[in-house]
């Protein structure tokens, strides 16, 4: 009687703490095939079909539209460069350079991948729209205030990330292409 | 004696617990893609019929289809279904960033245009199965043969997107315009 109850304590155990290790692990990006840039997280073969079951997976529950290699690439960073999560209440600074591509955007989504409201409706920033300084550096405010320039607003108090979106670019996904000191950087520059 | 036979026991049903844990953690994430009913494919499949182009909701904070999409992109897509034959896509190219990408049926891409490979402003491709591509191939006239680009997709279902960048906000409606422009149509096979 009591060998029945431990082997049915081992399976329901078992049973519980696999299905959590799925849920955990299916609720975030794969934990294979990611680069990471400084701050920034590049699923290598995000959508291709050399993808790992993890990110297979993943794709099926989110329902994503993923961006091909030869499209371009999508990093997305949820830690500030101190490896902070990123907070609503702080105020960063993202600049001031960009990887090449024909074209980038920088957007700021909540931790599932979604654009969050904000009285401004102002989404994101693309390469095209952005003041540049005369060698071409930027700076894009990202704060829940209002600030001159380029104000990228938090609409939303609690955690949030940032898609950085590079259109055409020449870069393949391997973390030997992309150099490190060549994606932006993500400062905070002091919290309220 | 049998406190070590105790705690040998204790181990092996441990090790039991973490094996079995593996095993089911396994199971599922292999098990995830054959039973999701919310892939990219079940998403778009009430929004129109196969072969049919249509316009996906600009990405914002109401529009919540697809996740990670961006919203100074554009997008539209189209499903298909190889079965009943291969099918041809025509796209325009404009002045910014347009590309296609073709995807299985749970979203995987298996290949991907961009407007440099447009020829004469439009881009231009037949998606076909292994099957019919061989088909196509050999009714080729063999002094002048198709210059068509033949995409073998590595399964018969799957959906066709498109994304068009616009460089300004007020140039949203344009990137869209150019988006609706995509169109995936039945392209007959000689018998």
């Amino acid at each position: 009687m009591a060998d029945f109850v431990k082997v049915l304590l081992v399976c329901g155990i078992g049973l519980g703490l696999g299905l959590l290790a799925s849920a955990y692990a299916l609720s975030r990006s794969s934990p294979f095939d990611r680069v990471r840039l400084g701050p920034w997280v590049l699923a290598a073969h995000a959508g291709s079909t050399e993808a790992d079951p993890y990110t297979r997976a993943n794709l099926e529950r989110s329902g994503e539209i993923p961006l091909a290699i030869g499209e371009g690439l999508q990093l997305i960073a949820r830690v500030d460069d101190d490896g902070r999560p990123l907070d609503a209440r702080c105020v960063y600074t993202v600049g001031p350079r960009v990887p090449t591509a024909r074209y980038w955007t920088l957007s700021l989504i909540d931790l599932d991948g979604w654009p969050v409201d904000d009285p401004a409706e102002r989404y994101g920033f693309r390469s095209s729209e952005i003041l540049r300084a005369a060698n071409g550096d930027f700076v894009i405010t990202v704060a829940a205030d209002a600030h001159p320039g380029d104000w990228l607003p938090i609409g939303r108090p609690g955690r949030f990330a940032l898609a950085l979106r590079l259109y055409d670019s020449p870069l393949g996904a391997t973390a030997g292409a992309i150099d490190r000191t060549a994606v932006p950087l993500v400062t905070k520059v002091g919290c309220g | 004696m049998r406190g070590r036979f105790a705690v040998g026991e204790a181990a092996a049903y441990v090790a039991a617990t973490a094996i079995l844990a593996a095993l089911v953690h396994l199971i599922v994430v292999l098990i995830v893609p054959l039973v999701a009913t919310r892939d990219a494919f079940a998403r778009l499949e009430p929004l129109g019929a196969l072969n049919e182009t249509i316009l996906l909701p600009r990405a914002g904070p109401s529009a919540t289809l697809m996740p990670y999409a961006d919203p100074a992109v554009a997008m539209s897509f189209c499903r298909y279904d190889l079965t009943r034959g291969p099918i041809r896509i025509t796209a325009p190219s404009g002045r910014a960033f347009a590309s296609i990408s073709f995807h299985t049926r749970p979203g995987l891409v298996f290949y991907a245009l961009t407007d440099k490979a447009a020829t004469h402003g439009v881009i231009d491709a037949v998606l076909a199965t292994p099957e019919d591509i061989r088909a196509l191939a050999a009714h080729d006239d063999e002094e002048d043969p198709s210059r068509d680009l033949r995409i073998a997709a590595p399964a018969p279902q799957g959906y066709v997107a498109m994304r068009v960048f616009s460089e300004l906000p007020s140039l949203y409606p344009e990137a869209e315009a150019e988006a609706k422009r995509l169109t995936c149509k039945p392209e007959p096979v000689p018998p």
